[in-house]
């Protein structure tokens, strides 16, 4: 992936500024113009799928952190962040079918599915077929997916540290259900948390620290040609 | 407020007070506090934080050490289950906190999870109609280069096709040439042949000294190969003209046992009776009639015969002939050697002789068998071999008992004259040109009265008034300049346009003879046709004149016959009558017996007295009782002779019709029952 260019980091920033505060206020339509404006600019749909409203998705949950804003403003905030990024899978361009089915899921418990959408929404646009669960997928529910429809490549996201255990259960059973063969890739703040403890190897193909990171690890893994 | 009741509310109350040290250990709490927290002095506030919440419980831990906190939002277990409690703080003595919290009803958070879960999926549905929305523009632009591709390969195929239509072009010359080659060298090897042929036979005839035995053989040798020299070059001649459609045919009608008879005579010499192989011509129970080309199915009977003889040794070869569904299956059966069903093929094609000591001995042109099927196939009809090597070979001919053309010309003859049509009399020798004529004026409205010759053409003149008349010149020479001349001189038929065409420009002399049009073939269709149509109008009604005095009767008349194909034209007396009779000819004539100043004698001695009118059939109308005499008189003049008591649309129709059908136009009508005729 290009890094961006200063001037586009610059445009991020401001971009990113405005875009909190149209979050704050519940203004959606402002939102939405930022978007448009960072395209307008010639800013890519990465670059503002990641520094500008994931960045701003982080700022808000440190506000929420400092009970600077409300459950129901982050809730609203997070809202208006998902539409925004349906606005841009709209206008992004869509790399042609590479006939890879993903299955993109958050693990049970983990309510937090922005991270997740922003994976799915970078896989689709590289080309994979990919289906979504979203938030918070009972491990079994999961395991039945699996073996009904199995997909060339599992993706599971976990954000908060709580749900490592859940992650490291969800993959253990997964392993026993449904064999060694299937990839899994894991993404998530969960992730980072627990690194530093003692907790045994998940039985995973692999790790991202951001959606164009799972996108090339998922290339990799399925033998394409990035 | 009593006890009981402050008991109450305190039970229902979703508010707690409590106090902690600044790690979070409760020091202090109300009964609603244990009652919400299920927590107790000495347990940590730590211990029901749900999890993700531990930081913000720190924050709020240190700021409000420090000063008071207000709405500070913190997800702690109560009632057993994870809530959202709003929490105000303030410190107190000793690193105390005094905490004032409310619980947030959990119904809210339900909700926002269910709209959330709602718009994901309202979201989720969005991408997958902007994702098809993609894919369809994508296959848009695929089609539309697809079309683009396509649009150049067919201008490709276009152009091919050209290039193929050219060399279709150029092998149809080269076999015209190749056949025009075939004609014109056996054509100029038949003249030498026939003088090898005529001075062989005068030397073997002795007629100049003779010749000594040896001699003799080597002169029959020479007549021998000139002969089959022969027989191939006539093979050659023949296919090719059958081949380019060239070959003429001949309809005749004749029977199956006088075919027979002929056949027998000229075979008689191939199966001489000394022979081992007997020739039988078994006649048919009841006897065939034809109307075909019998030339050619005596030659196809008499090739298949010399064959079945030469490769027959012992034996016999039979010839039958039966009927079936109207066509004539002959059948020449032998004894022979028999053909391998491999080889059915091969017989069929030119020079395609199969290899063997039987085929080496015999000799043949390797042409007879390719001809008669062509010949077969010019009949309408087909021929096939059934055989098996040592069993005899059987060939059938099927043809027609009556070739298509002549059936077809048949019917264009004898069909009636359609009064809805304009008759357009066509004198043309070739069947094919009158069935060109037919295809393209049948459609437009014009019925094609075909005459193969003048006579023809002047015996159908007599019958018929057609609109005009189509002559070719060519034919027969000097007769149809002859035809045109007495065409334009005859009274009766001078005013029929005569559209003269031809093949050779003479044009000055078919307009001498009175051509209205000369026309050079091969004739422009759409020219003909736009001709035809200027003479004549399609679907012409036929001219009906009514000589009546009275006003009332025309009129009737007039209603009568206004709906149907005629045109009305009236005289309300009888010198009027006459002169419009010469005038416009018209088809039929009503005539009232009774006018003013004439009688219908009068009028029908003028009309019969003048070549003009003499043919026009007369229907005689009258309101009176007539008597015998000249009831009498009046019936060998006229065609029909009608009351006005009586007299009804139908009756009128019928009468008119039947007059029209007598003077060669219309077709037979069935009578129109109710009303009673001459009288």
């Amino acid at each position: 992936m290009p890094s961006p260019t200063l001037a586009s980091a610059g445009a991020c920033v401001e971009l990113r500024a405005r875009y909190l505060s149209a979050q704050r206020t519940g203004d959606r339509r402002a939102a939405l113009r930022v978007v448009e404006d960072g395209l307008g600019q010639g800013v890519s749909v990465n670059a503002l799928q990641l520094e500008v409203i994931q960045a701003a998705q982080h700022e808000i949950g440190r506000l929420w952190q400092e009970n600077r804003i409300s459950i129901a403003q982050e809730h609203m905030a997070t809202a208006i962040s998902h539409m925004a990024l349906a606005h841009l899978y709209d206008e992004a361009e869509r790399a042609p079918e590479n006939h890879k089915r993903v299955l993109v899921a958050c693990v049970q418990g983990e309510l937090h599915d922005f991270p997740a959408r922003l994976v799915a929404d970078a896989l689709d646009l590289a080309g994979f077929d990919v289906r979504y669960l979203g938030a918070d997928v009972p491990t079994p529910n999961l395991i039945d997916m699996l073996l009904q429809e199995p997909p060339d490549l599992l993706a599971l996201s976990a954000t908060m540290h709580f749900n490592f255990p859940s992650l490291q259960s969800a993959v253990l059973r997964i392993r026993e259900r449904v064999g060694r063969s299937l990839p899994i890739m894991v993404g998530g703040a969960a992730l980072t948390a627990a690194s530093s403890g003692s907790a045994q190897p998940l039985a995973i193909d692999g790790t991202a620290a951001n959606a164009p990171e799972m996108v090339a690890r998922a290339r990799q893994l399925l033998g394409l040609a990035s | 407020m009593s006890a009981e009741l402050a008991q109450r509310w305190n039970e229902q109350s979703r508010e707690l007070a409590l106090t902690c040290d600044a790690r979070g250990v409760i020091v202090e709490q109300d009964a609603r506090a244990a009652r919400i927290l299920h927590s107790r002095v000495g347990s940590s506030l730590r211990e029901l934080i749900v999890p993700g919440s531990e930081a913000k419980l720190d924050a709020l831990l240190a700021q409000a050490g420090s000063g008071a906190v207000d709405g500070w939002e913190l997800a702690l277990i109560a009632f057993g289950k994870p809530a959202t409690l709003s929490i105000c703080a303030c410190p107190g003595d000793s690193d105390r906190i005094h905490l004032y919290a409310l619980v947030l009803p959990d119904d809210y958070g339900e909700t926002v999870r269910h709209l959330n879960e709602a718009m994901s999926e309202v979201l989720s549905l969005h991408r997958e109609i902007s994702r098809q929305k993609k894919e369809l523009e994508s296959a848009n632009t695929r089609l539309t280069a697809a079309y683009r591709d396509l649009d150049e390969s067919n201008k490709g195929v276009l152009s091919l096709h050209a290039e193929l239509a050219d060399k279709a072009d150029t092998l149809r010359r080269t076999a015209e040439v190749k056949g025009r080659m075939i004609a014109n060298v056996s054509h100029e090897f038949r003249t030498p042949l026939h003088t090898i042929l005529g001075l062989s036979k005068l030397l073997l005839d002795a007629s100049d000294g003779p010749l000594t035995e040896e001699q003799r053989t080597q002169v029959r040798f020479i007549r021998t190969s000139a002969e089959e020299l022969t027989s191939l070059v006539n093979d050659m001649l023949d296919l090719s003209k059958a081949e380019s459609g060239k070959a003429v045919l001949r309809p005749e009608r004749f029977t199956a046992t006088a075919l027979f008879a002929s056949l027998r005579g000229q075979l008689r010499p191939l199966a001489p009776s000394a022979n081992a192989v007997e020739l039988r011509f078994e006649e048919p129970a009841a006897d065939i009639h034809f109307d075909t080309d019998q030339g050619k199915v005596a030659q196809i009977l008499r090739n298949l015969v010399s064959n079945a003889l030469k490769f027959t040794e012992r034996g016999e070869v039979a010839v039958t002939v039966q009927v079936q569904h109207g066509q004539a299956e002959f059948r020449v059966r032998d004894t022979g050697i028999g053909i391998g069903s491999q080889h059915f093929d091969t017989i069929f094609e030119e020079f395609g002789q199969i290899e063997g000591p039987m085929q080496a001995r015999v000799k043949g042109t390797g042409l007879g068998l390719p001809l008669s099927r062509k010949l077969a196939e010019l009949l309408g009809g087909t021929l096939l071999v059934d055989s098996a090597p040592g069993e005899g070979s059987t060939f059938t001919l099927t043809v027609p008992l009556c070739h298509p053309e002549v059936r077809e010309l048949t019917t264009l003859e004898s069909r009636p004259i359609d009064p809805s049509k304009a008759p357009v009399l066509v004198v043309e020798d070739d069947r094919k040109t009158i069935f060109i004529y037919e295809k393209y004026l049948a459609m437009a409205g014009f019925q094609v009265v075909p005459a193969r010759n003048v006579e023809d053409a002047h015996r159908l003149l007599e019958k018929v008034h057609p609109a005009a008349i189509v002559l070719d010149i060519m034919l027969e020479g000097e007769s149809s300049w002859t035809f045109l001349s007495q065409v334009k001189q005859s009274p009766r038929t001078k005013d029929i346009p005569v559209l003269v065409v031809t093949v050779t420009n003479k044009e000055q002399k078919a307009r001498a003879l009175g051509a209205d049009e000369f026309w050079l073939k091969p004739v422009d269709q759409d020219r003909l046709l736009r001709k035809l149509r200027s003479i004549a109008k399609p679907g012409m009604t036929a001219k009906v004149l009514v000589i009546d005095d009275d006003s009332k009767a025309r009129y009737l008349m007039r209603k009568y016959l206004e709906h149907g194909p005629y045109q009305l034209l009236e005289a309300s007396d009888g010198l009027t009558g006459i002169r419009c009779a010469r005038e416009e000819r018209p088809h039929v004539i009503l005539l009232d017996f009774l006018l003013q100043e004439m009688t219908a004698f009068d009028v029908l001695d003028d009309l019969k007295g003048d070549p003009r009118t003499r043919g026009i059939p007369v229907v005689i109308i009258t309101s009176q009782l007539l008597d015998a005499s000249d009831r009498q008189r009046l019936a060998a003049e006229t065609e029909a002779i009608l009351s006005k008591d009586s007299l009804s649309r139908e009756l009128a129709i019928n009468r008119i019709r039947d007059a029209l059908q007598k003077a060669g136009v219309g077709k037979p009508t069935q009578q129109v029952s109710g009303a009673p005729d001459h009288g």
